[in-house]
């Protein structure tokens, strides 16, 4: 297949020869391996890449994926992160408004004309910047004479790429895995991977979130060796009775095997203690199903995150381990009844935040460390929920939610605000996704995305479709792809409430962003269809956060007022050294002659961007700390 | 110089000033720079320029967002250009005459009184214009009972903030206060809990914008530490303090090294000048900050200042042991 760069213009096109998402479970060769976390079946790539900038398209290196190109003048960068902190490339922060404003006239292909396709609209971008990444690498023993597969676990926002000068394939969603098979184009010994990361392509369009506005492999990127017989898929499902002591345990398998490989999957439960509670061994097949009674289960809840350990090890007709998948979930019950959201039979009251990824360093290159910092300062000021607005997390976030008890409001990659709101004003004349039919696929491929990934961290109460994109038949479509494969959960989008024609298909709830507690008690008096939730509230820009105690009200006013994710939980601002002092500043939109900006408007956190708490914070542990559930 | 008594305070009838001594202080009131000029307790001076009256707070991201700076922005020069119009003088409660050169000349070396009140009256710019009136009552224990009043007048735009602000030589090393933990506003306050608290340098809270910070509510007691002192005849290094005590009910403080107009004059926290000062504002009505949203939401109503209304403020700067 021959990549063509027009698939940066066209809304159709989106994932060239990518893997279908599947579930996160980790894969180990053994228990050995397994009890280290450390998988002697992935090989992190991680690391010094040699890198090429180039402002636009035209001045990009072509060809350079090529074993033979002359890589005399690449510079080297690290990976992960942003292009534009390695110094290549401007920084800009905007809220709403597309980054090309004021600069560059664009609409979104077919958005305004059926004839509109956009051609040359990214592929001749001047602003559309391109990163050449070159990496090479050799296989680790364990992962040689298996499949190999490689996974992007985030580039933002279009990449293509090639593998001993053959092209792979092409992605964009910045924020979900992209994973490749190599195993066609590997050989002995070196092996040269090139990635050509374009900064815009049509999903500029539908990545308009709130944030500065980067380019680049910004999460980690990994080879992953798959055995002879291999779990691709797994979906793990505890079904709570109504009575909430018993429980079903559903556990499906899509096996991947070799030649159809003979072997059996021993599947085993401990509970927390250890104790081992189910066992089950059956030959493998395309397809595993177990379905297990659980008696007295202890239920998982944000003040008891209570899990039970699942392993699933793969053996060869031999008898010889060929692959162990640990993955630890909970039985919990989450159902909406006489219009209340009840968790494990009881009210949900939703003490949340927003959570961007940020590190005033790294950007949306963050780590684990800053990861077990959030979590412990969730901890420690009574936030039980976390929204990942507005695009999915790294993977390790949703394990540690899991463990930590934080319902999480599980979001899409999906922002359009620049479509149908401008200067404040509703004025969607050329929102997308909207109902253009060329706009449906991309986006159910990120509900696709989102689901499939995610679909077993029991943390996960809410799917929410996406922020700020209006609504129409394409929503409702990724409302629909939800509803068709998850029972255990809700759906979530504030945007239907500026377009209710679509209020019976989009949303379980009624979900408003910064409403006065006023407007909401209105809301709750007129006979309400939906619960309320506030998917944004308390808007902590600056100094701020007062007047929370009228919200706080509204929870014993109203059973179905169930709380909110306050916005936001981290300024994103950047540290550089000040031009005059050399000391470390904290910099924000427009500190970088990056013009159109919204300025400071990133800095709505509880926490400064150094992971400081803000003043506020102290109010927020009080108010919440009066609802602990 | 005349025997002092440790029970009375001592009255200097100065040509251009009032002098107020006793054990261990010394104050000065300035007819000329309409205000107290000089405190000064165990040999250390504790203010630079008079107080005065303040009236504005530096914009925060929802006052900008909400238009309130805007539409209050009247204070903004009344609180860098307030008019003194009248100075009075009681000792022992009985008004006398001002006691300005020729008037002073009655006067001795060894005067004495139960207790001295000065009252300043300020005029603010505002149309319509009205008036603030600050009485310092001083008693022989070097003790000042400081009340201010704001006399509200219709038509005004509502207040960022009504206070009394102190502007000290030298910046303060620390400050300890009775009340509540962390910055705390009217409508920011329920999280704080009750104690002393110690707070080491003057911390500018680091909002990405500069902006009205470090404000703490219903204090009982706060002191400030300095330890240096601008007087090129005084080089120790040890520190030395100075408490503000409640009258009738717990005051509002915030104790920072800039005053309101070099906060908001600044993008950056970094652009604010090295900290020389120590800027101890006692309020006696604090507006709330809002949080609904920064792009227009208001303030709740039961947090807003009318201007249109009286605002009063009532506390003793603790005098000599």
């Amino acid at each position: 297949m021959t990549p063509e760069i027009s698939w940066l213009d066209d809304p159709q096109v989106f994932r060239v020869n990518q893997l279908p998402a599947h579930s996160d479970h980790r894969i180990y060769q053994g228990d050995a391996d397994l009890k280290a976390h450390q998988s002697k079946l992935t090989q992190s790539l991680d690391g010094t890449w040699q890198f090429k900038f180039a402002k636009n398209p035209g001045e990009r290196p072509v060809g350079f994926y090529d074993p033979d190109f002359d890589y005399s003048d690449f510079d080297t960068i690290k990976v992960p992160g942003h292009i534009e902190l390695a110094g290549y490339g401007q920084i800009k922060y905007i809220n709403t408004t597309y980054p090309w404003e004021g600069k560059l006239f664009r609409r979104p292909a077919y958005a305004l004309n059926p004839d509109d396709t956009g051609k040359g609209m990214f592929s001749e971008g001047e602003d559309n910047t391109v990163g050449a990444y070159v990496t090479r690498f050799t296989l680790n023993p364990e992962l040689r004479d298996k499949r190999v597969v490689v996974q992007f676990d985030g580039v933002e926002q279009a990449m293509y790429l090639w593998l001993n000068g053959q092209f792979v394939g092409y992605a964009e969603d910045s924020f979900s895995q992209s994973e490749f098979d190599l195993t066609p184009y590997l050989q002995d010994g070196e092996n040269l991977m090139a990635v050509e990361v374009f900064k815009r392509s049509t999903a500029a369009f539908i990545e308009d979130q709130d944030f500065f506005r980067f380019s680049g492999i910004f999460r980690s990127v990994r080879l992953v060796g798959q055995p002879a017989i291999h779990v691709a898929d797994m979906t793990i499902r505890g079904e709570v009775a109504p009575e909430l002591t018993n429980a079903k345990l559903n556990l499906t398998l899509q096996l991947q095997r070799e030649k159809n490989a003979a072997g059996t999957a021993e599947i085993e439960v401990r509970d927390a203690a250890g104790k081992v509670v189910m066992t089950s061994t059956q030959s493998v097949s395309d397809t595993l199903k177990i379905s297990e009674d659980f008696d007295q289960v202890h239920l998982w809840q944000h003040v008891d995150p209570y899990l039970y350990s699942l392993k699933v090890t793969l053996l060869d007709s031999n008898g010889d381990v060929l692959e162990v998948v640990p993955y630890d979930f909970g039985f919990r019950r989450f159902e909406l009844k006489d219009k209340v959201m009840l968790l494990n039979g009881k009210r949900l009251v939703i003490n949340g935040v927003n959570r961007h990824e940020w590190n005033a360093k790294t950007g949306r290159a963050i780590t684990d460390a800053d990861m077990v910092a959030d979590l412990a300062t969730f901890k420690a000021n009574n936030i039980n929920a976390v929204r990942t607005c507005h695009y999915p997390d790294q993977i390790d976030w949703y394990y540690m939610c899991d463990h930590a008890g934080i319902y999480m409001m599980a979001e899409n990659n999906l922002e359009s605000h620049g479509t149908w709101q401008k200067m404040g004003a509703v004025e969607p004349s050329y929102n997308v996704p909207g109902s253009l039919p060329q706009w449906r696929e991309v986006v159910l491929d990120r509900a696709r995305s989102n689901y499939e990934t995610f679909k077993n961290h029991t943390a996960i109460l809410f799917w929410s479709l996406g922020n700020e994109s209006y609504a129409g038949d394409n929503i409702a479509a990724m409302n629909a792809f939800y509803k068709e494969h998850d029972d255990t959960r809700l759906t979530h989008y504030e945007g239907v409430c500026r377009n209710r024609v679509y209020e019976d298909q989009i949303s379980d709830m009624e979900s408003m962003m910064y409403d006065p507690p006023k407007a909401i008690a209105e809301y709750l008096d007129n006979d309400p269809k939906k619960p309320f939730i506030n998917c944004e509230f308390m808007h902590d820009m600056g100094n701020s956060l007062g007047g929370m105690s009228s919200y706080d009200a509204l929870i014993d006013q109203y059973p179905m007022y169930q709380g909110g994710f306050i916005w936001d939980f981290i300024d994103q601002a950047i540290e550089m050294p000040d031009e005059i002092t050399g000391q470390p500043v904290l910099r924000y939109g427009g500190d970088f002659d990056d013009r159109h900006s919204d300025y400071e408007f990133s800095g709505d956190g509880l926490m400064f961007a150094d992971r400081t708490p803000k003043p506020a914070l102290q109010e927020v542990s009080y108010y919440y700390g009066k609802h602990i559930n | 110089m005349a025997s002092t008594s440790t029970k009375q305070v001592q009255i200097i009838y100065g040509d251009a000033t009032l002098g107020l001594r006793g054990n261990h202080f010394g104050y000065i009131f300035s007819y000329e720079r309409g205000g107290m000029e000089s405190l000064v307790q165990y040999g250390k001076e504790w203010l630079f320029r008079t107080p005065k009256p303040t009236f504005w707070r530096a914009t925060t991201d929802n006052d900008r967002g909400n238009g309130f700076s805007t539409q209050s922005a009247v204070w903004l020069g009344t609180d860098m250009f307030l008019k003194t119009t009248g100075v009075e003088v009681a000792v022992n409660g009985n008004a006398i005459e001002l006691p300005i050169a020729p008037v002073n000349n009655q006067y001795s070396d060894h005067e004495f009184a139960d207790n001295v009140t000065i009252t300043y009256t300020y005029e603010t710019n505002t149309v319509p214009a009205t008036t603030v009136s600050v009485a310092y009552t001083v008693t022989g224990d070097g003790q000042i009972d400081v009340v201010a009043d704001y006399h509200g007048a219709s038509g005004l735009p509502e207040l960022p903030a009504f206070g009394l602000r102190f502007v000290m030589p030298t910046p303060a090393t620390e400050f300890t206060y009775d009340g509540l933990s962390g910055e705390t506003y009217p409508d920011r306050m329920a999280g704080g809990v009750e104690g002393t608290y110690t707070v080491e340098g003057l911390p500018v809270t680091k909002y990405l914008v500069p902006q009205e910070c470090g404000m703490h509510m219903a204090t009982k007691q706060v002191t400030v530490t300095r330890n240096r002192t601008l007087n090129n005849a005084d080089r120790a290094n040890t520190p030395f303090e100075l408490t503000l005590n409640q009258a009738d009910e717990p005051f509002a403080f915030s104790c920072l090294p800039y005053t309101a107009e070099e906060l908001e004059n600044a993008t950056h926290i970094e652009e604010l000048p090295a900290a020389r000062r120590t800027v101890l504002t006692v309020y006696g009505a604090v507006r709330g900050v809002g949080g609904i949203d920064s792009w227009g939401a208001d303030v709740e109503p039961q947090y807003h200042i009318s201007a249109e209304a009286d605002h009063s403020l009532h506390f003793k700067i603790a005098g000599v042991l």
